[in-house]
This record gives C-alpha cells, structure tokens and sequence, in this order.
C-alpha cells in the first residue's frame, strides 16, 4: 500500500486492526490468510465512529435493506407467501446485493463473484461511478447510458455527465426515512430540475412539449430506443433481449412512457415453495426511466409514429404469455391527431 | 436583420478566397496524420485534442485541455447493424458541442490495450473526415503511451465552447453493399480481419458465414502496429500495404471487416498516411454481407 496514504490520511491513523480486526504485526496484505474481516463496514457502526450521522440514516437506506426487493413483489402475496418468501428468498439471497459504505468508497464490487478490487489504492473515494454504481447497474443503467450495449450514448454521457451529476449523496446515503420502494425516495432526480420544456424557440418543438403535458412522459418521446428487458427470472438467473415498449404508465394511469418488463413470473419462487395467489395484482410491466436520452429519435422526428404508426405501443399479442391479468391496463392506442376545431 | 445577411454574404466571400489560397499550396495538410507524444506535448496550443475514452476514464485523467466525447456518441447501433453513423444532424451537433469545426486540427485520442481499444480512436478519426474535417490525425499508441512516457496528465473537464458545425458531408467515402455487389472482379476489397477470420476457419457470433467476400485480399489490422501499440514507421505500413493492395495510388479500394470498426485503421494509414485517393469503407461489412444467401463469398 501507497506509504504516503497511510500516512497523511486520517482512516489509517490506528493501522488496519480498527476496522480489519487481527493483530498489526504483519503487513500481510492478504487479508484472507489472516482470517480477518474482510468487508469490514458491513457493520455500519464501523464508519459510524465518525461519520455518525450518515450511517445512522444508511441504515434505512435502499442500497442497505434493499427493501425494493421484498416490498413490491409481496404485492404479490398472501400474508403467509410473503412471510416464507422473506425468509426463504429475500434474506437468502436478495440481501447479498446490498450494498455497504465500502462498495461505493473503497472496493469496487463483485459482480457474479468477480471484483476488481480497491477502487484506489485503498483510498477512501468519494465518488467513483465508472468503478461502482457501474457494476451493480451494469445490467442495464450503466451499459445503456454509456451506450456499450452497441445503442446510442445517453446525450448526458455526451456532454460528460455522470450518475452523480444528477443523482444525489443524499438521496442515496437516505435521510433516515424508511423507504419501501425507491418511488418513495425523497430527492430522486427528474428531468424538470434542469429543464423546462415549453418555451424553446422552434415551434414544432414547443408544440410538442406543449400538448403532451402529463400526456407522454420525457422518456417517451427522448429514449432513443431499445433497451434491456430481464424476463423468466428463476433463482437469480434471466434472460435478457432489447426491446422497445411504449404503453401508459402503472404508476399513475394516465401518462404514456416507456415500460419495461419485470422479470418475475408466475413460477419466479417455486422452487423455493413460495407462491403468488395475487400474482395478478401487478402487472408485468412497470415504468422504465430508461438511460438513454437522445435529442431526436424516431418519434421526435415525426408525429406520426406515435399517432398513426403506434411504434413502439404494446398490444394484446405482444404481451408475455401467460402474464398478469394487469396487464391490459398498460395498453394505450393513440389516436390520430385531432384536426383544428 | 440587414446586418446579419450582410456578415454572412462577407463571410462567403471570405471563405472563397481562403479555399482559393489553399488550393495554390501544394499539401494542404499541416498536421501530420500520426504524431508521436513528444511532438504532441510540444504542440498542444495548435490543436483540439479530443479523447474518446469513457467520461470517467478521462475525468480520472486526461492530456491537458483535451475535450471528451466518449466513442459510444460517434458509432451507433442502427437496425441489427453496430457502428454505423449517427444521422447527420446528430453528428453535426456531437461535433459543434466539441467544438469542432471543419477547419480545425484535430488529434484524435483514445485507449491502446486491446486490438479493439485502438480502432476507437480510427473510426472517430475516420467519422470527422467524414464530416469534413480536413484535419485529422492520431496519437500513435493513444492516451496508454502518453502516460507510460511520463507526460502531464490533467483531472480539470474542459468544457469546450459549442460550434455551429457546417461541414460538407463527404458521402463517397462510405459504399453500401450494392456498391461492393459492383466492385467484385473490378475494384481492390481488402478484408483486414485476422487471418483465422479470412480464411474461413473463425467468425463472429453475428456473423453469419464463415470466409471472406470473394475475391477480397488478405491485410489484418494487428499488423500495423508495434507491440506497445504505436503505429509501424510510415515505410513498413507502405510495403505491407502495396504487398496487399499494389501501388496504385487511384484504384478503387474497398475496405471492411466484422462491423465497420477495425477497417478504419487501414483506411486512414492507407488515405491519409500513404496517398491513395480513392479508399472506402464498407460499413455494413460482414455482419451485413454473410446475412445475404446470395452474396458470394469464399473459400
Ligand atoms: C477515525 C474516524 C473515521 C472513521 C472510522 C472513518 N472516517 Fe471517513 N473520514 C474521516 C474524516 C475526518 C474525513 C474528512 C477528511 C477530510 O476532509 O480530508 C473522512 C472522509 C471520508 C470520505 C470523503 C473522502 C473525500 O475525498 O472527500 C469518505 C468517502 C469516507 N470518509 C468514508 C468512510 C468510510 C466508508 C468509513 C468506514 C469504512 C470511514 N470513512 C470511517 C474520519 C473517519
Ligand atoms: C453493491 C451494489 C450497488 C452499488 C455499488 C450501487 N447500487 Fe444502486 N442499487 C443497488 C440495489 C440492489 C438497488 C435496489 C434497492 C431496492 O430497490 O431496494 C439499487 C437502487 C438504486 C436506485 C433506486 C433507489 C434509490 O435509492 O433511489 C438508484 C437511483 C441507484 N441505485 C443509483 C446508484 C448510484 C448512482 C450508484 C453509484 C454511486 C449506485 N447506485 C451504486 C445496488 C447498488
Ligand atoms: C450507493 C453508493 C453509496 C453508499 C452505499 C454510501 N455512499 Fe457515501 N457517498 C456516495 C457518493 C456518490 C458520494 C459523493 C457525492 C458527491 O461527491 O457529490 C458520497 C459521499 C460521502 C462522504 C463525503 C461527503 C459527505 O457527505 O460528508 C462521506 C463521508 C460518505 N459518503 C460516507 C459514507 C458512509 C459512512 C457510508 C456507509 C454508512 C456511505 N457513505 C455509503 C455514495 C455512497
Ligand atoms: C477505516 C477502516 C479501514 C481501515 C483502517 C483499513 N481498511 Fe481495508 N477495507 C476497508 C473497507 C471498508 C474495505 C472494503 C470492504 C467493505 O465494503 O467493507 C476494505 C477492504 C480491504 C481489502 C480488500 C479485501 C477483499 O475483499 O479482498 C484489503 C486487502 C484491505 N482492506 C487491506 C487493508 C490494510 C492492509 C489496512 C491497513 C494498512 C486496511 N485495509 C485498513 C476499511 C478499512
Ligand atoms: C441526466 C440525469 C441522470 C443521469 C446522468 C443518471 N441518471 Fe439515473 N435516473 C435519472 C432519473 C430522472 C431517474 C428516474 C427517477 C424516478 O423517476 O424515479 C433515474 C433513475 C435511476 C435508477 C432507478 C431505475 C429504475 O428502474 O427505477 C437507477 C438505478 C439509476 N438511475 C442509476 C443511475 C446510474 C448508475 C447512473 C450512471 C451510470 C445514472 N443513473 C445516471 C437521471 C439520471
Ligand atoms: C442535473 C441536470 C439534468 C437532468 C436531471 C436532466 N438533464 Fe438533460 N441536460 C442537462 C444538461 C447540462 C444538458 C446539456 C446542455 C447543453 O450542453 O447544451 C442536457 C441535455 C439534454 C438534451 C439535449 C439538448 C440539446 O440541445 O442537445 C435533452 C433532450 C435532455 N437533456 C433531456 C433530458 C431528459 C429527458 C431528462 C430526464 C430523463 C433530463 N434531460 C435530465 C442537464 C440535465
Ligand atoms: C411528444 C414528444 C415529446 C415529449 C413528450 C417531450 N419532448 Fe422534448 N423534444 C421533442 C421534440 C420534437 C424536440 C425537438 C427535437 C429537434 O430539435 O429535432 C424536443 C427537444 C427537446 C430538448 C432540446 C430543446 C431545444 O431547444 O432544442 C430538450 C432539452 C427536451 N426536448 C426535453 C424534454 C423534456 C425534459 C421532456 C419531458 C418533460 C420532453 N422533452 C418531452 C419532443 C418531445
Ligand atoms: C411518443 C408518442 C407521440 C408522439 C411522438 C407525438 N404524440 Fe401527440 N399525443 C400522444 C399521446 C399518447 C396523446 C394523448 C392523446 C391521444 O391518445 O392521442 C397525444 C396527444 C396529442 C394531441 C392532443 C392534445 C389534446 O389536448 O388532446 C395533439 C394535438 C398532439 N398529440 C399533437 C402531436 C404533434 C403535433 C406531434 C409531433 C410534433 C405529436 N403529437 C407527437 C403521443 C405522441
């Protein structure tokens, strides 16, 4: 390890034991061999010491109970499902992707048990999206923003943003709020902080912003096209295709946007014994605020993809087989449009 | 309003005899098409060093005053197609935000690890002259040299003042697979893949056939260069070149491989480095040709 660090940054003022545990007589980098601790700030109260504040309100964050993943799919479930597949499913497997002060400070981390290992030497980072957020997000977020899928670069990752440019520390760090579902995360992005569509100079492009207020989601219009979709999810392991899917939101009913396919199906826990009686409830779709943003796609080149074309909107015979009986609320036919009264 | 007709009427003016002054010179070309690290450190206030890397690569460290505009916004996937060009107005704005225009100098620079790391900094290369930049040259062995030579790095983004890009598009440099279809038996198609992939005995998942379009000659890209990465002094690329494709410096030559990408670097070598006037990408390559039953191909 870089002996400048050691030196000059306050973590390493107490050598390793404070937080690795063992004895300091050995410079033995191998942690493992010593049978120290190897991810030492799962326990919260380890960076607590000194950041008391922020791993006191980390302790009810998503990234740390991961509560997204019990909290919308129970949806699905008697009260006794869920109970088993709390136990079962979610503590057994679920909760091995949170993650801790470290997967964001220290070590990048492990993605199908591969890691790449410190982020820096073993400085304590304050931000490193390309070797952190990237992993965890590289089955979707990261590889469709930066256009690595072979698709279009998000026009953000053109001018050179990255996920913390519009994503905040506070919203991820939480603020001691409990959250269920990230849809209930105070201070989330949205599109409107930065802009304010309905006042550009050019006619048809405020026309377009203007009619479709509460109409067509951002995304509808601005995601440049395919993108990832998990489906048949059994055990951890899925399948993945591109495609594009336009249909009205489940969130709110009334707006178009893109959708994407949740990966749980009807037999997603059988092996584990956990069924869905309600598994109608949700449907297999659900809003995708996709990361690949572009100026002009085929639907803001032209009106009438959407209203006479309908690219992009599901109907009946593209919806999964065997799906949620939900699922016919996701679809949405525009009409032409309307002549001048 | 007057006014504003008028500064564009001088301009036109201004620009016709500029166009006239460059053609008296013999080689409009200033820029070298590869320079090395020592003379680009020297010249840094003479041109737009762009970098293509990842924005976090370059935010952890880049050539002082370089502007980033990551590969994913120069190549796109269209249809089943990979790396194929953005539509014109996407590409003039990518270019007028990096604040290109087409009389800059530009040296084009990305990563050199991996034979496919170094064709990105090639297709944007190729992707400009496309566009109607005039100038446009590469960093022999790529951001990976500059820093094993010890240079200055930077961690400050550069925020580049954006331009009205106005570029003329030079169309003729791209063929499509009837264009190809057109050459076989007439013009020179080189298949710059590696050995294995030419000779039928490899492909690419995507691929659908093994062998190479018929009649195509053999140049495999990795021959270009030395083992750090760095491009083969000028006269080595010369011979392998005329051993592939001849001298003659205005035959028709067509270039392709698996998806438009890795023949960019040969054609660069070949127009802008070694004087032949008459190369061309084929950027369907054999992701397009193998899909179609009734394009020859061989062995
Ligand atoms: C002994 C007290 C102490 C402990 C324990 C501690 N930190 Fe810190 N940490 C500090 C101080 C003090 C600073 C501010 C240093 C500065 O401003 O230069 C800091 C700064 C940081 C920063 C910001 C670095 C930057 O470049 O801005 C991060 C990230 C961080 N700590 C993470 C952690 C994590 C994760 C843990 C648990 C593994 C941890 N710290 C444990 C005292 C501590
Ligand atoms: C160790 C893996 C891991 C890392 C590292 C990670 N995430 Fe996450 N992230 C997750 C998981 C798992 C969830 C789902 C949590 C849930 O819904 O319960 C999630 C959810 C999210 C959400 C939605 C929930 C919310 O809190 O708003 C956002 C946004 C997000 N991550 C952004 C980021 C960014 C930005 C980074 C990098 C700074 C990052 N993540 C790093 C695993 C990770
Ligand atoms: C999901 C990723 C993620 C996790 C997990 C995470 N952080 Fe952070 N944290 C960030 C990011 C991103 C920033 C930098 C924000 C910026 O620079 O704008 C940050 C900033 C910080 C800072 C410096 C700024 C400040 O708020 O003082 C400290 C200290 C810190 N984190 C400590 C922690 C501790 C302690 C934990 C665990 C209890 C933790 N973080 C968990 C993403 C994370
Ligand atoms: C302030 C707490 C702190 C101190 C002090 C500290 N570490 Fe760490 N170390 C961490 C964290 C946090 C991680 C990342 C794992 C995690 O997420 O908890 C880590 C990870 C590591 C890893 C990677 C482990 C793996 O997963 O393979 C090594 C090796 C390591 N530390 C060595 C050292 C050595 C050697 C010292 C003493 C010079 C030291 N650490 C001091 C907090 C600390
Ligand atoms: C241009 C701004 C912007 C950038 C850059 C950005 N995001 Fe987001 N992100 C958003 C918005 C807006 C949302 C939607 C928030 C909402 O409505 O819940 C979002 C949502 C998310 C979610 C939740 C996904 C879901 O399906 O609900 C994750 C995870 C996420 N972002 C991760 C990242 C990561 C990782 C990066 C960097 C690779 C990144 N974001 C870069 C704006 C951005
Ligand atoms: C944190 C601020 C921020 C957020 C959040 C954000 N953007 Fe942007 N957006 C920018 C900036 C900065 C630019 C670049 C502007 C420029 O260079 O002229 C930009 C550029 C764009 C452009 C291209 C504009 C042009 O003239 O080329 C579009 C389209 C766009 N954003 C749409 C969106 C959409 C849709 C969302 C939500 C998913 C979003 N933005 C979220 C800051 C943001
Ligand atoms: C019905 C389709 C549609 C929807 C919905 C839509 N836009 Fe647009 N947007 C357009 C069109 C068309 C343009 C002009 C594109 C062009 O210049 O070719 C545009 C341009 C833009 C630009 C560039 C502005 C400029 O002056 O060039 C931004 C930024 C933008 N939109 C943001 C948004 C945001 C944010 C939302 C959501 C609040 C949104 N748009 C919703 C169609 C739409
Ligand atoms: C992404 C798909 C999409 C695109 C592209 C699109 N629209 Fe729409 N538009 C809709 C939807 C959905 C509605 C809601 C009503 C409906 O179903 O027709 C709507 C509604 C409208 C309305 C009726 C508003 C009202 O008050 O009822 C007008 C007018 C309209 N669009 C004009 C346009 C014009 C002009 C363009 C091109 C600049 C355009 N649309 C592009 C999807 C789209």
């Amino acid at each position: 390890m870089d002996a400048g660090l050691l030196k000059d940054d306050v973590h390493f003022a107490g050598g390793c034991t404070p937080c690795h545990g063992g004895d300091d007589t050995q410079t033995d980098k191998d942690l493992a061999h010593r049978g120290k601790v190897k991810r030492p700030s799962e326990d919260l109260s380890l960076c607590g010491k000194c950041h008391g504040a922020t791993a006191a309100r980390y302790s009810k964050a998503l990234h740390y109970t991961t509560a997204g993943f019990r909290h919308v799919v129970t949806k699905r479930m008697n009260h006794k499902e869920a109970r088993d597949y709390n136990e079962r499913v979610f503590e057994q497997s679920c909760r091995s992707c949170h993650a801790t002060c470290g997967s964001c400070h220290v070590k990048a981390p492990a993605v199908g048990g591969i890691s790449i290992g410190l982020i820096k030497g073993h400085r304590f980072v304050r931000r490193d999206e390309g070797k952190t957020c990237a992993f965890c997000h590289g089955g979707r977020v990261y590889p469709e923003y930066t256009g690595d899928y072979g698709g279009k670069a998000d026009v953000h990752y053109q001018k050179g943003m990255m996920c913390m440019d519009c994503h905040s520390a506070g919203a991820l760090h939480g603020d001691g709020r409990a959250y269920r579902f990230k849809e209930e995360v105070k201070g989330r992005p949205s599109c409107r902080d930065c802009h304010r569509p309905g006042n550009e100079e050019r006619l048809t492009t405020r026309i377009a912003h203007l009619r479709h207020e509460g109409k067509v989601s951002c995304y509808g219009c601005h995601s440049a096209g395919e993108y990832r979709h998990c489906f048949e999810c059994h055990e951890g392991g899925a399948q993945s295709k591109a495609d594009f899917v336009l249909g009205l939101s489940p969130k709110n009913n009334r707006t178009v946007t893109t959708l994407r396919l949740v990966p749980t199906v009807r037999d997603s826990f059988k092996k584990q014994g956990v069924t869905m009686t309600h598994y109608d409830r949700l449907p297999n779709y659900w809003d995708a605020p996709v990361h690949n943003i572009r100026k002009r796609t085929d639907r803001t080149r032209s009106c009438e993809a959407c209203h006479e074309e309908k690219r992009g909107f599901i109907v009946k015979e593209r919806l999964i087989k065997n799906g949620s009986r939900s699922n016919a609320g996701v679809l949405y036919e525009p009409r032409p449009i309307p002549a001048k009264p | 309003m007057i006014m504003k007709k008028r500064g564009k009427f001088l301009s036109v003016l201004a620009g016709l005899i500029f166009v006239g002054a460059l053609a008296a010179t013999a080689s409009a070309r200033e820029l070298e098409p590869v320079v090395t690290t020592a003379w680009l450190e020297k010249n840094l206030d003479k041109v737009i060093v762009l970098d293509v890397r990842k924005v976090e690569e370059y935010r952890g460290g880049h050539i002082p005053g370089a502007v980033n505009v990551a590969y994913g916004s120069w190549a796109i996937k269209r249809g089943e197609l990979l790396n194929e060009l953005p539509a014109d107005d996407d590409l003039r704005d990518v270019l007028g935000s990096a604040g290109i225009e087409p009389a800059s100098k530009v040296v084009v620079v990305g990563k050199t690890a991996t034979p496919a790391d170094r064709v990105d900094a090639t297709r944007v290369a190729w992707t400009l002259i496309y566009a109607g930049v005039s100038e446009v040259s590469l960093l022999s062995g790529g951001y990976d040299k500059w820093v094993a030579d010890g240079k200055a790095v930077s961690t400050e983004a550069v925020r580049p003042r954006a331009k009205d890009y106005r570029g003329r598009f030079h169309k003729d440099l791209v063929v499509t697979k009837a264009a190809v279809a057109a050459a076989l038996g007439k013009g020179v198609i080189v298949d710059v893949r590696e050995r294995d992939f030419y000779e039928g005995k490899k492909k690419l998942p995507f691929v659908e056939r093994l062998g190479h379009i018929k009649g195509a000659v053999s140049l495999p890209t990795s021959t270009m260069y030395e083992a750090d990465g760095t491009y083969k002094a000028k006269d080595a690329l010369a011979a392998l070149a005329a051993a592939a494709v001849g001298a003659d410096r205005d035959r028709e030559i067509i270039l392709y491989c698996d998806t438009g990408k890795f023949c960019t670097a040969w054609w660069f070598m070949m127009r802008e480095l070694l004087g032949y006037k008459n190369v061309k990408v084929y950027d369907g390559s054999m992701m397009e040709w193998a899909k179609d039953p009734a394009a020859p191909m061989e062995p």
